[in-house]
């Protein structure tokens, strides 16, 4: 069983070792490859990856590159954080119920609504943390479960936002830059949610190594000792809520416009906990560990179409064996430490 | 006049039924080490979980430097100037030496969230300050050479210096140690009552929780005695030596004494 702990399997080690002596254009090269590897996915048509019965290219869309994107918004509160959220899928909701009226009854299009569907988000968030956060652990965890359930309760209890039928004949995005959004083809929506899963890896990153970074991390070692060094960890608690919450929406809307008719049934309590899973299976509090573990979490049901319904039935036995395995996820958080002699 | 930076007025604490703190008063004065002894169970942490805002007296006042802080979230008293370690280590271990000074640093700069995301000036001096303000405590305090190890894998003693370092990040104006000699064997004690002598001399009051009477006694200026959640007694060390009450306290009263 020891062979099989985390510390055997240094490949990642050595990578850091190569990463720690990298020159900037190997580093850059590096990033190009792989960011580029990841725009050329649809474009690749190999049957290795191709998943049967549903189109690789919407499988991307969904569930890959959402999970992808919500996967790095929870893990702002769950992995960097410490804090429990079970009910993530209502910022997802939110984004998405928000484009989907203001795309209707406005004539503003995707674009001028995404801020609108990441600052109701963001206020969900405030309004669910400020009371909730003076909580901790199982009780926070159980609120948040309930907020999921709330949101999606009242979409279906509410007519004037089609209730349990959903809205239907959402716009889509109007194009840009050239780039048109059709109904039949996912790629283009596929690329713009890389495009901004980009961004919001490179503002969480900048944040995680920066004081917020640390505040969070404080609050996930300890709570009343980051209280105790100055810390007010009911605002950075309520922070990691709203940049969660903002991410949740932003993925939301462009689902939204991508499906184009919603229900609440989307927004269930089973993606919440997909989502949780995510980030649990790939490495909380590791953002690629994350990124890997929403990629396979999305890949592997649909490559495991032809078992049909036994295949839920294989991803979980995977689950269980691949946790036992790995406790700490695919990619654990580990901070490289460098030693140093003694100065004297 | 000395001026006194911590007072501890008439507190009273209740758990339930059971009196914690009754009627204390203590007061640490600019630049010296008060000690705060006593036997087990007599309070001595739970003073320190009351000026720190950790609990709310039942009655009584705490002023830091002449403000009252009852009643303030802790966050705000340790902002004021109140830096603490703990009995029981409690470091972020996951995080790595400078990280856990840093992070007490922080937390005097009022940079913002959406600052640190932009990148503002201001955001990137307080940045690289508390960085700085990390290392050069880590060197005060012997550990530079760990300063990017996690907390977690660092020897026992370095970690109880570690936790000494990012109180200090505070800019307390009184530093509350907490039994900071628990396990140390007596050349690391003697380095200790060096070290809190060095906090002393830079400026900082220090009040000191300990049980090990050869330090307290050498290095305190004054000392306080808790029993029972009473002070039984306050002076210079030789004064404490000698006090039967202190004596008895720690000893217990032979039955037929009388």
């Amino acid at each position: 069983m020891s062979k099989l702990t985390a510390s055997s399997f240094n490949l990642r080690d050595r990578f850091g070792d190569w990463w720690d002596v990298a020159t900037p254009v190997q580093k850059g090269a590096f990033r190009v490859a792989i960011i580029g590897l990841f725009y050329a996915l649809p474009l690749i048509n190999n049957p290795i990856i191709d998943t049967p019965e549903t189109s690789f290219d919407s499988v991307l869309f969904y569930p890959l590159i959402m999970f992808s994107l919500m996967a790095v918004g929870l893990n702002v509160v769950v992995g960097k954080s410490g804090i429990l959220d079970l009910g993530y899928v209502a910022f997802f909701a939110i984004g998405a119920y928000t484009h989907a009226l203001m795309s209707i009854h406005t004539a503003l299009n995707l674009w001028e609504i995404i801020p609108f569907a990441m600052g109701f988000a963001m206020l969900a968030g405030v309004i669910l943390g400020l009371p909730a956060l003076r909580l901790r652990g199982d009780y926070l965890a159980i609120i948040t479960l309930g907020f999921g359930e709330i949101v999606r309760i009242i979409a279906i209890n509410t007519d004037a936002i089609g209730g349990a039928m959903g809205i239907t004949d959402i716009p889509g995005p109007t194009s840009i830059f050239g780039i048109e959004f059709t109904v039949m083809d996912p790629r283009p929506f596929y690329w713009l949610t890389l495009t901004l899963l980009l961004l919001v890896i490179w503002g969480v990153i900048r944040l995680s190594h920066r004081k917020p970074g640390r505040a969070w991390e404080a609050i996930r070692e300890d709570e009343d000792v980051a209280e105790f060094m100055g810390v007010s960890t009911l605002k950075y608690k309520l922070w990691a809520f709203i940049i969660g919450g903002a991410v949740g929406g932003l993925a939301g809307s462009i689902y939204a416009s991508q499906i184009r008719s919603i229900q609440p049934e989307l927004f269930t309590l089973n993606l919440s906990i997909m989502i949780l899973a995510c980030v649990v299976f790939g490495g909380m509090g590791n953002i690629w560990g994350v990124i890997l573990g929403a990629v396979l979490l999305g890949y592997i049901p649909e490559k495991l179409r032809f078992l049909s319904d036994y295949r839920i039935i294989f991803f979980g036995l995977l689950m269980v064996v691949m946790m036992n395995i790995r406790p700490n996820g695919l990619l654990p958080r580990k901070k490289r430490e460098h030693f140093q002699e003694k100065s004297k | 006049m000395t001026k006194k930076l911590l007072e501890v007025k008439d507190i009273v604490v209740k758990f339930g039924g059971v009196t914690a703190l009754n009627n204390v008063n203590l007061h640490v004065n600019e630049g010296e080490i008060a000690a705060l002894i006593g036997p087990n169970g007599a309070g001595k942490t739970t003073v320190f979980n009351i000026v720190t805002g950790y609990y709310t007296p039942t009655s009584g006042d705490v002023l830091v430097d002449g403000e009252s802080v009852v009643g303030l979230r802790p966050y705000k008293i340790a902002r004021k100037g109140l830096g603490r370690t703990f009995q029981n280590i409690r470091l972020f271990g996951d995080m790595t030496a400078a990280e856990n000074v840093a992070t007490a640093a922080d937390s005097l700069n009022k940079s913002g969230l959406i600052g640190s995301l932009l990148g503002v000036p201001r955001s990137r001096r307080d940045e690289k300050e508390a960085m700085e303000k990390a290392h050069e405590l880590l060197k005060f305090i012997g550990l530079d050479h760990r300063a990017h190890q996690m907390a977690k894998n660092l020897p026992y003693g370095d970690q109880r210096r570690l936790e000494i370092a990012r109180a200090l990040a505070l800019n307390p104006k009184v530093l509350l140690l907490d039994e900071p000699a628990a396990g140390f064997n007596p050349q690391e004690k003697v380095e200790l009552g060096e070290l809190i002598r060095k906090i002393r001399d830079r400026g900082y009051a220090v009040l000191l929780i300990e049980h090990d009477m050869s330090l307290v006694m050498k290095i305190s200026d004054r000392i306080s005695v808790l029993d029972f959640g009473q002070k039984i007694a306050e002076g210079k060390p030789e004064e404490i030596q000698n006090s039967q009450r202190v004596i008895d306290a720690y000893l217990g009263v032979a039955e037929d004494a009388s």
